[in-house]
């Protein structure tokens, strides 16, 4: 971006430099002048100037201004303290003041409301209103999470513009006029929508509150404390607001690297599982509790039993010193190679490699100024929330353009420019067609026969695609469980001239929160710390033989099946739930002669266990983690460790101890400090340099030692296959079977794609005020299928494959294609990973509830 | 016949119901302008024919209208122009009968003014309760496209214009030019925040010429007949004719077109015949319920036109004007002006919001005496707080007349808080009568 020009401006008489088109309320503040505002909240787009609270005095001009939608210009002469503003603002006050309740001691906002702050410092101090205020019933269920309280609302609509043209959910409504004007939704429907806990940040005064905080506590009860949140891969920037050493309320810490400023209602509301009932609060044995001494004791002699090149790790759920002590244990202490931090399987190491090249990555950032932004593969929605409003920002005020391709619908289909569906599992022959339509500039569009799949959707995304200049590609981790795709995406990236051009990028929504932290702290089957090559570290004749690279995480669970592995760790995993094909992974941890698992929840897994230990939460963890875009961030404990809970990085170094290997790790600063000697990308860093806003490792000076990318020939040919697309469909043998099963019955054979929805696991089951929105088995299909099959919405139908089945509702979606269903993963009761068999496989749909005639089998 | 003090312009033929079709219409030369603007004349000309006449706004600002068309910017970009017939200013009622009884003339005004603006769409924002009028304006809009005056390739001339008429919904606040546009989006219909002016961004934010349906209707004859002929009108800073909508105390209430600058008098006693026998004019509103009011003694002997208005403390606004005579209570008619003003704030910003409803409350306490004087004062108080501090003129519209009417009266209100008994007696209806026809232009 070109340098904004700077203008100077005398505000108070003091002289200010500003950017030009800045507004006023903005420059002054650089200024030290501060001027007091009610509806501005530049986070929400253009100002409005309703409170009127910010009127100013511009010499030449004669009526006062509102400072936050007056730009700058140079040479303006600002007052902000004359009598005449004085007057004004006093006045404003005084008509805010009219209708409020004054209510503050019972009020929640009461000592960090701007209402009261800006009545002590521009207000009358007195009242002269003696006429009866307005009332409404109060408070009222704006949502089962936010109530609200209409008589405390002073009408800066901040709510209503976030829910208009922030989310984009237009539920918000300003309803009636004038001063019986108030705040609701349709026929009083509840406000339910993924981001509405913004609207209790943005308010000015006590008429949004959270149930979840009402009552709990005063400003002088409590401490914040910035962390970072990592339920998912969008590491939003998070303050716990903490008293008596609990978390009661979540609330946003401005990071426009990152967040924007928002939270979604998971980040937000997900804090009362840090103390839930479920929780691990001590280690344990099988059915026996046990002190960490006899724990980490019995560990480690169990997994040195099992001998060298015989133990695995999988890691979830860890920071990047967590992640980095793991597989130095299991490099370094067990002799093995087999550490995976993916759930299902990836790009080889050298994709991975050129993928990490700062001029192939995209920034948050650089959504805000794309062209165009496509999406692949994800919906952001579920997968990453906060990018979803981040679009929608690129789209509403940079006039950007979306392209989607995807296997389910998403919500952001409705304002895209080109929509793709492609089967599910067939992301790399999508990509594959939708690279040859990019470079063939539609000369050979008769020959090549994109309509066979896609139905010509590749040409249309390629048309919004080919003269675009800043493009951003947001792609999901998953699509590389398809073969060979994300070895087409850079070759796609290639042909969009993605690396030479400033301000484009690919970003990926990772499954896991920190799953690029992980990989760089080397836990990967075919990296070590800083995406190195992974190094032999012992010597002795068996490891010798042991290949080179270890086993990714589905290969572990084959080899558990098969004996060819005794151990396995799990540090914040829970495959049995998690990871696609369960009754596999309950059969994989059976079989193992000795399972840890580290976790914060019980759960199947931990019931499966040897040995259990618990983990700390990001409210309570201290560690680093990165973001997809390589932004390394803190995560700082904030709130006290419930039970006997430890610092993971100490049970982890005293692991190792344990195992003969001493790490030097006896504190985070020095396990940061190890990582970054082991990981050449993260070099020199410490806690000092991350801060409060983090650091992209891309823009420090060690990013020059990151590892180069290989020769094309020697990197791709043993992930890439021959041909994308058509590998992954090898074991449909039994599908065409199951169809010919069923002639005559009311069953259908289907390609299933499964998905993870924002609101499935622990997030909605151990938050009780989340719990209303845990959602329950629903199999989606089109209008089409379902009149075919003779479904309705709601109808009850069974989805089985190979003899295992699951129930769900029939929920019938206008842009889910033909012959397609989806499943939720990860739900409890009918979870979709039953059925996956590591990959697209046929799945039959049974109804239920059959009219009298059709039950007779 | 018209009054002799009347000079009939727009309103001429107004008897005429055959004006109101096209064939009427043309009948009376109507359309030539228009043939001639498309025909002969560059934008540009019609532009500085427009500027040139000084023709000022009749929807309440005053505003030089041809300076207004010709702060939108030229180019390639999509333009448009909306006609304001959203009239809801309690007093005024001219526009009404400007449509009803000559609704091709304001069409063909709208076709030359969206040449001037380049504007390609046109549409008629007409309040929800201009039932009728509507109708004849679809009937005559119609009628306009038939004849080629409106749609594609008008006259031959590869210039297209849309004109829709649009029906509001009944809000007082979408007659503001911004909260117009906001409703015609199908917004709720709140005003935007100026800058920007709509003239740079407004409709679906692109430029937009938006006039008063009586502005746009003195097109045609400005256009036809020259600047200069127009100018031959009224005084040199208002210039033309103006129908003026006379209303309350007076005998024959309705609209009367007049040469700008004809003295008050003549209009209030001689065409509206002045209060009943026995009763004179105390005060009057000389621009709708939104101006300050005058006294007798110190507007009746006023021209009436903008200057002698502003210059008096007041404004000629959409040339309304209600009469109260010695029997009105002032008290009285500032609460029912504020309710009006508390009923239809949009609620938007806050000293229009909070301001009138606050007013209400202690006019009411007012009236029923349960005030004191500093209530008074603090009713003046409030009034000063709000003017100048609103988004949109909505709420000095009630601050500037009850200001005034405090300030000018304010012996009559301290008489009234103490003998509440006695003030509850008198008829606080008497203010706003209606007239008695609906359309009282030509008194039978």
């Amino acid at each position: 971006m070109s340098d904004a020009k700077q203008v100077t401006l005398i505000i108070d008489g003091r002289e200010v430099t500003a950017t030009e088109g800045e507004m006023l309320h903005d420059a002054a503040k650089q200024g030290d002048v501060e001027i007091p505002v009610f509806c501005y909240e530049p986070k929400l787009g253009e100002p409005v100037g309703a409170c009127r609270m910010c009127l100013v005095e511009i010499e030449g001009i004669p009526k006062l201004q509102t400072s936050c939608s007056t730009p700058v210009r140079d040479g303006m002469v600002v007052h902000t303290r004359t009598d005449q503003v004085k007057h004004a603002q006093s006045a404003v006050v005084e008509f805010l003041l009219v209708n409020h309740p004054l209510d503050c001691p019972v009020c929640d906002k009461g000592g960090e409301c701007p209402l009261q702050d800006i009545s002590m410092g521009w207000g009358p101090g007195k009242s002269r209103m003696i006429d009866q205020k307005r009332h409404f019933e109060k408070p009222i269920e704006l949502s089962p999470l936010v109530a609200i309280d209409r008589e405390r609302c002073i009408l800066c609509y901040r709510c209503v513009r976030f829910s208009q043209e922030v989310a984009e959910d237009d539920q918000l409504q300003l309803l009636e006029r004038g001063d019986r004007t108030f705040v609701g939704t349709f026929d009083d429907r509840p406000y339910i929508a993924p981001f509405h806990g913004n609207i209790t940040d943005l308010c000015p005064v006590g008429a949004l509150t959270n149930y979840t905080y009402r009552f709990r506590a005063r400003p002088w009860d409590i401490e914040q404390a910035g962390s970072v949140c990592t339920l998912c891969p969008s590491q939003c920037n998070v303050s716990f607001t903490v008293r008596d050493e609990r978390v009661k309320r979540v609330i946003a810490r401005d990071n426009a690297d990152v967040d924007d400023g928002w939270l979604c209602d998971k980040g937000r509301y997900g804090f009362e599982m840090f103390n839930a009932e479920e929780r691990v609060t001590a280690p344990r044995g099988r059915g026996a509790a046990a002190t960490f001494e006899e724990a980490i004791a019995t560990t480690a002699e169990r997994l040195k039993a099992a001998g060298p090149g015989r133990v695995a790790a999988i890691v979830g759920d860890a920071s990047n010193e967590e992640g980095y002590l793991v597989q130095r244990i299991v490099r370094e202490a067990l002799g093995s190679a087999d550490v995976d931090s993916r759930v299902s399987r990836g790009p080889s190491r050298s994709s991975l490699v050129r993928l990490a090249q700062p001029e192939v990555g995209a920034r948050v950032r650089d959504i805000d100024d794309a062209d165009v932004i496509l999406v692949l593969g994800i919906d952001p929605l579920h997968a990453s929330p906060i990018l979803d409003l981040r679009i929608r920002k690129a789209m509403r005020r940079n006039g950007a353009r979306l392209a989607l391709a995807t296997e389910r619908p998403t919500t952001l289909d409705g304002g895209a420019d080109a929509v793709a569906r492609y089967a599910p599992g067939e992301a790399a022959h999508f990509l594959a067609e939708l690279k040859a339509a990019l470079t063939d500039a539609g000369s050979s569009s008769e020959h090549s026969a994109p309509e066979a799949r896609s139905e010509g959707a590749p040409a249309a995304l390629a048309e919004t695609l080919r003269d675009a200049e800043r493009v951003v590609v947001i792609w999901g981790e998953r699509i590389a469980r398809d073969q060979g795709a994300v070895e087409v995406l850079l070759e796609l990236s290639a042909a969009l001239d993605v690396p030479g051009t400033e301000g484009s990028g690919l970003l990926e929504v990772p499954e896991l929160a920190n799953a690029r932290g992980l990989r760089e702290a080397g836990c990967l089957p075919d990296c070590g710390p800083g995406l190195t090559e992974p190094k032999r570290m012992l010597s002795t004749s068996e490891v010798q033989n042991s290949p080179f690279d270890g086993r990714g995480t589905e290969e572990i669970r084959e080899a558990l099946i098969a004996g060819e592995l005794d151990g396995l760790i799990l540090f914040g995993v829970d495959p049995v739930r998690d990871f696609s094909d369960s009754p596999a992974w309950q059969q994989a941890i059976q079989a193992a002669e000795f399972v840890v698992t580290f976790s914060t929840f019980e759960n199947e897994t931990t019931a499966m266990s040897d040995v259990v230990l618990p983990l700390e939460t990001h409210a309570e963890k201290d560690g680093t983690v990165t973001h997809p875009d390589g932004r390394i961030q803190r995560v700082r404990p904030s709130a006290a460790r419930p039970g006997d809970i430890r610092p993971n990085w100490g049970v982890l170094a005293e692991l190792a101890l344990s195992l003969g290997l001493d790490t030097g790790v006896s504190s985070q600063p020095t396990a940061l400090a190890a990582l970054a000697d082991a990981a050449p990308i993260y070099s020199g860093l410490t806690n000092e340099e991350i801060a409060g806003r983090g650091i992209r490792w891309q823009d420090r000076p060690a990013a020059s030692m990151r590892p180069v990318v290989e020769d094309e020939a020697a990197g791709t040919p043993s992930s890439l296959g021959d041909r994308p697309g058509e590998e992954g469909r090898s074991e449909n043998g039994d599908g065409a079977d199951s169809a010919k099963r069923s002639e005559g019955a009311p069953t259908s054979s289907f390609k299933l794609g499964t998905y993870r929805d924002l609101w499935t696991g622990a997030i909605t089951e151990l938050n009780p005020p989340l719990r209303f929105l845990a959602p329950k088995q629903r199999v989606e299909m089109s209008v089409g299928d379902a009149e075919r099959l003779g479904l309705t919405i709601g109808d009850e139908v069974q989805v089985g494959q190979n003899g295992t089945s699951v129930t769900a509702h029939v929920d019938v979606k206008e842009r889910v294609a033909d012959g397609t269903v989806f499943l939720i993963e990860g739900i409890k009761g009918g979870n979709a990973n039953a059925l996956l068999n590591g990959g697209p496989v046929e799945v039959t749909v049974e109804k239920l509830s059959l009219p009298a005639g059709g039950a007779a089998e | 016949m018209p009054h002799r003090l009347e000079t009939r312009v727009l309103l001429e033929h107004a008897e005429d119901p055959k004006l109101r079709t096209i064939d009427g219409y043309r009948g009376f030369g109507g359309y030539s302008s228009l043939e001639k603007a498309y025909r002969e004349m560059e934008a540009d000309e019609v532009l500085k024919a427009l500027e040139d006449s000084g023709l000022r706004g009749r929807g309440g600002a005053g505003f030089s209208m041809g300076k207004k068309a010709s702060f939108l910017p030229r180019g390639e970009m999509a333009k448009y122009l909306c006609c304001n017939a959203d009239e809801s200013e309690p007093g005024a009622f001219k526009d009404r009968e400007l449509m009803q009884r000559n609704p091709h003339q304001l069409i063909e005004g709208i076709a030359i003014a969206a040449l001037a603006a380049d504007a390609g769409h046109a549409f008629i924002f007409i309040r929800g309760e201009y039932d009728a009028q509507a109708d004849i304006l679809d009937a005559a809009v119609a009628e306009a496209y038939e004849a080629g005056y409106l749609g594609t390739d008008i006259l031959g001339t590869h210039r297209d214009l849309e004109l829709v008429v649009h029906r509001g919904a009944g809000a007082y606040i979408c007659g503001e030019e911004t909260a117009l546009l906001d409703a015609l989006e199908g917004k709720r219909g709140n005003p935007r925040l100026k800058p920007p002016f709509p003239a740079v961004q407004g409709l679906y934010g692109g430029p937009t010429l938006i006039n008063n349906v009586e502005t746009l209707s003195n097109v045609p004859g400005i256009v036809g007949k020259g600047a200069d002929w127009f100018k031959g009108f009224g005084t040199e800073q208002s210039p033309g004719t103006k129908v003026v909508s006379v209303s309350g105390c007076v005998q024959r209430p309705g609209n009367y077109e007049v040469e700008l600058g004809i003295p008050t008098r003549e209009l209030i006693y001689d065409l509206a015949g002045g209060p009943e026998q026995g009763h004179e004019v105390k005060a009057f509103y000389p621009g709708g319920s939104s101006s300050p009011v005058l006294t007798a003694e110190e507007g009746l002997d006023l021209p009436y036109s903008f200057e002698a208005m502003a210059e008096a403390g007041s404004m000629l606004g959409s040339g309304s004007v209600i009469v109260a005579d010695d029997r009105v209570s002032i008290p009285h008619m500032a609460l029912r002006t504020a309710r009006f003003y508390h009923h239809e704030s949009c609620g938007k910003c806050t000293p229009c919001r909070e301001g009138t409803n606050w007013t209400v409350k202690m006019l009411e306490r007012v009236v029923r005496g349960e005030a004191t004087p500093m209530d008074l004062d603090i009713v003046a108080s409030v009034q000063e707080n709000i003017i100048g501090h609103c988004l949109c003129v909505l709420g000095d519209s009630m601050a500037m007349p009850v200001g005034a009417m405090v300030r000018k009266f304010r012996d009559e209100f301290e008489q009234v808080m103490a003998a509440a008994g006695e003030a509850q007696e008198i008829d606080p209806h008497v203010v706003v009568q209606a007239p008695p026809e609906t359309l009282g232009a030509t008194p039978a």
